[in-house]
């Protein structure tokens, strides 16, 4: 019988995936994020390419063809002026993409700067950004980008600074929050107690460990800014071009054929379902697997 | 000249439930190469000292209300931001308490070791790097090359305190302020942390500051003792004769209350009853008096001046020579230390005056 050999080999340590290794991991394995993950794929995909995946122009119709059900020439039928409903559609998935990242990513740079300002340098400074944070977070989402759309006129660029107003008062409070949380962190203090540099302090030691609950929210937002604008175009403040294929514009203008042409509203709103609901699965996902805490 | 001298250090905190009075005027001197040992329980005002001294309190709550810290020559107090930042690290270093939160999670070892460096030093990234793995290579991490890529969480917590120890010792500060090092570790690694921590600074001839509530710590580590009590030093005495002759009720009640290898068999472990006072209210009379056996009246009115325990003897600051003192109306006598309670007939601690009493009554419900 051999002796078992206890062999303790030097090893290298494994080289480390650190946090966001191990965040991603747990995401991988999470199912309900990756069927977001899935959603997201197939909306972002349609968006992407949706000039070589519609059949039809989306602005090209007949009126000859005007109203027709489902069939397998128009596989979600088309639209009071004849155009067809599915290149419509896809083509639709460019705008909300757009204007969705646009608007979250203007909304995060712009929160995140006044909650980056207010966290860092504190008192007064804090307080006045503060309460304007709270004014914007008092007033209903939508209601106030209505009010910015119609003051700046329509069109997509104005849609995306709106919505990113919005969203902006969420990013400045959680950034802030973040900031507050770490800055009497015992490896805030131990950096600041070897002679860190304030600025240093701020951008690698405090903003890093700040950042996960703004990657969550930022996701969530996405779903809310898809909605947005999709509701911004059904109230008619849509796209400049009236002929735009817009999920929220062609909603409004499905609505007139609600009792004859029910497929022209079930689409665009699955469409606007499939987007939102992924984003908010993969938020969710997210939120579990970078916070450990809420581990099952 | 002293290296560190604090003199009348008064720090309050305040707060939503008032003011809290966490360190009520304490001065103390540290010689170069000195190693002094602050002890006493938790809220006693050893942490919030040496903070103090780093001007590293909480803001806006932590506030340096009276006295001078001053160091090698320079006025701490007086000093801006920009001059204390320069000074930290370089001058003086501090190692905290818990190593598992000390360290950056999301920055690796060789970021947080070079940046220190970097602080103070223009040096390379490269050279930053090989002093990097020269450190870690003294407090005795293997293969440091390798560990340099690690991150904070790949590391045990005595590993953690390796590497927040040659961070502190990177630039060779002149004095080392160690918040309790060793309590968040196993006590096999204690040891090891500790004889590292005294190896270290006797060959660099950094003055160090031991802060712990373990007086088995200390008394290797050190050569003089502060004992601290609800933001007072009650006693001071070079370390052997503070453990050998202790003369304060509190630090008498502190030895009684660890458990002791040659004590006699059947021998009692006298704890200290009660509970620290509350400092949210301003401190009146003894701080130590309601939970003290020797208190007399005056206990409860007056608080004792910090003075020799030899009456008229040179009052001596620093080095092995420094003077035994303590704050007390009614010391222990030698024989009561060693049995750990009043030996006198018919002594019975003073019972509190009715105002006293009723403001008690007040706090304990």
């Amino acid at each position: 019988m051999t002796a078992p050999s206890v062999a303790i080999a030097r090893v290298a340590p494994r080289a480390s995936r650190g946090l966001w290794g191990d965040a991603a991991r747990r995401l991988l394995r999470n199912r309900v994020a990756m069927v977001g993950v899935v959603f997201i794929v197939l909306f972002a995909g349609t968006a992407i390419f949706a000039s070589w995946i519609a059949p039809y122009d989306p602005n090209a119709g007949a009126l000859a063809n005007s109203l027709q059900a489902p069939s397998s020439a128009h596989f979600m039928g088309t639209d009071i002026q004849g155009r067809d409903e599915l290149s419509r559609v896809l083509y639709g998935a460019r705008i909300s993409l757009l204007v969705g990242l646009g608007s979250v990513i203007v909304g995060v740079f712009l929160g995140g700067t006044i909650g980056a300002i207010a966290g860092a340098v504190g008192g007064r400074v804090d307080n006045v950004l503060m309460r304007v944070v709270d004014v914007l977070l008092a007033i209903p989402g939508i209601l106030l980008a209505i009010g910015i759309v119609a003051w700046l006129d329509r069109g997509l660029p104005q849609i995306t600074i709106a919505v990113a107003v919005t969203n902006a008062p969420i990013f400045a409070r959680l950034l802030r929050g973040g900031l507050l949380a770490v800055r009497e962190a015992d490896y805030v203090v131990a950096a600041r107690s070897v002679g860190v540099p304030s600025r240093r302090l701020l951008l690698r030691h405090m903003l890093p460990n700040s950042l996960t609950p703004i990657i969550v929210a930022a996701t969530l937002a996405l779903a809310t800014a898809i909605i947005d604008v999709a509701g911004l175009g059904f109230l008619g403040l849509g796209p400049a071009d009236p002929r735009t294929a817009e999920w929220g514009t062609m909603l409004q203008d499905s609505t007139k054929f609600l009792r004859s042409a029910q497929y022209l509203i079930f689409f665009p709103g699955l469409a606007i379902v499939i987007s939102a609901v992924g984003f908010n699965l993969l938020g969710d996902g997210l939120r579990e697997s970078l916070d450990p805490r809420l581990k099952k | 000249m002293a290296l560190l001298s604090v003199d009348g250090l008064v720090v309050r905190f305040r707060t939503h439930e008032g003011t809290i009075h966490a360190v009520n005027g304490v001065s103390f001197d540290l010689d170069e190469g000195e190693t002094l040992g602050i002890v006493g329980e938790s809220g006693c005002g050893k942490s919030v000292t040496s903070l103090a001294i780093m001007r590293l309190l909480p803001k806006p709550a932590g506030r340096i209300e009276g006295g001078t810290v001053r160091f090698d020559g320079q006025d701490l107090l007086a000093c801006s931001e920009a001059e204390m930042r320069e000074m930290r690290g370089r001058d003086i270093a501090m190692i905290f308490q818990d190593p598992m939160t000390s360290l950056n999670p999301v920055l690796t070892i060789e970021e947080q070791m070079v940046e220190t460096i970097q602080a103070h030093r223009k040096v390379g990234n490269e050279e930053a790097r090989t002093r990097a793995i020269e450190l870690l290579t003294i407090v005795g991490i293997p293969q440091p090359e390798n560990r340099l890529r690690a991150f904070p969480h790949q590391f045990s917590g005595g590993m953690r305190q390796r590497v927040m120890i040659a961070m502190a010792l990177a630039l060779e500060p002149k004095l080392l302020i160690a918040d309790e090092p060793t309590t968040a570790l196993d006590v096999t690694i204690q040891a090891q942390v500790l004889e590292l921590l005294q190896r270290l600074t006797t060959e660099t001839g950094t003055a160090a500051i031991l802060i712990t509530h373990d007086l088995g710590v200390v008394a290797g580590m050190t050569q003089r003792i502060n004992v601290m009590y609800a933001g007072y030093i009650v006693e001071t005495a070079p370390t052997a004769e503070l453990f050998a002759k202790p003369s304060h009720p509190y630090t008498v009640g502190l030895l009684h209350s660890i458990p002791r290898l040659d004590a006699v068999q059947g021998e009692e472990l006298i704890p200290i009853e009660g509970a620290p006072p509350d400092q949210r209210r301003a401190p009146v009379g003894c701080p130590f008096a309601p939970r003290c056996a020797w208190r007399l009246p005056d206990c409860w009115t007056t608080n004792p001046p910090l003075v020799p325990v030899r009456a008229a003897e040179a009052v001596v600051t620093t080095g092995p020579g420094a003077t035994h003192r303590m704050a007390c109306h009614n010391p222990p006598t030698a024989g009561e230390a060693a049995a750990g309670r009043p030996l006198r007939e018919g002594f019975v601690a003073a019972p509190p005056p009715s105002a006293v009493a009723d403001e008690l009554a007040l706090v304990v419900p």
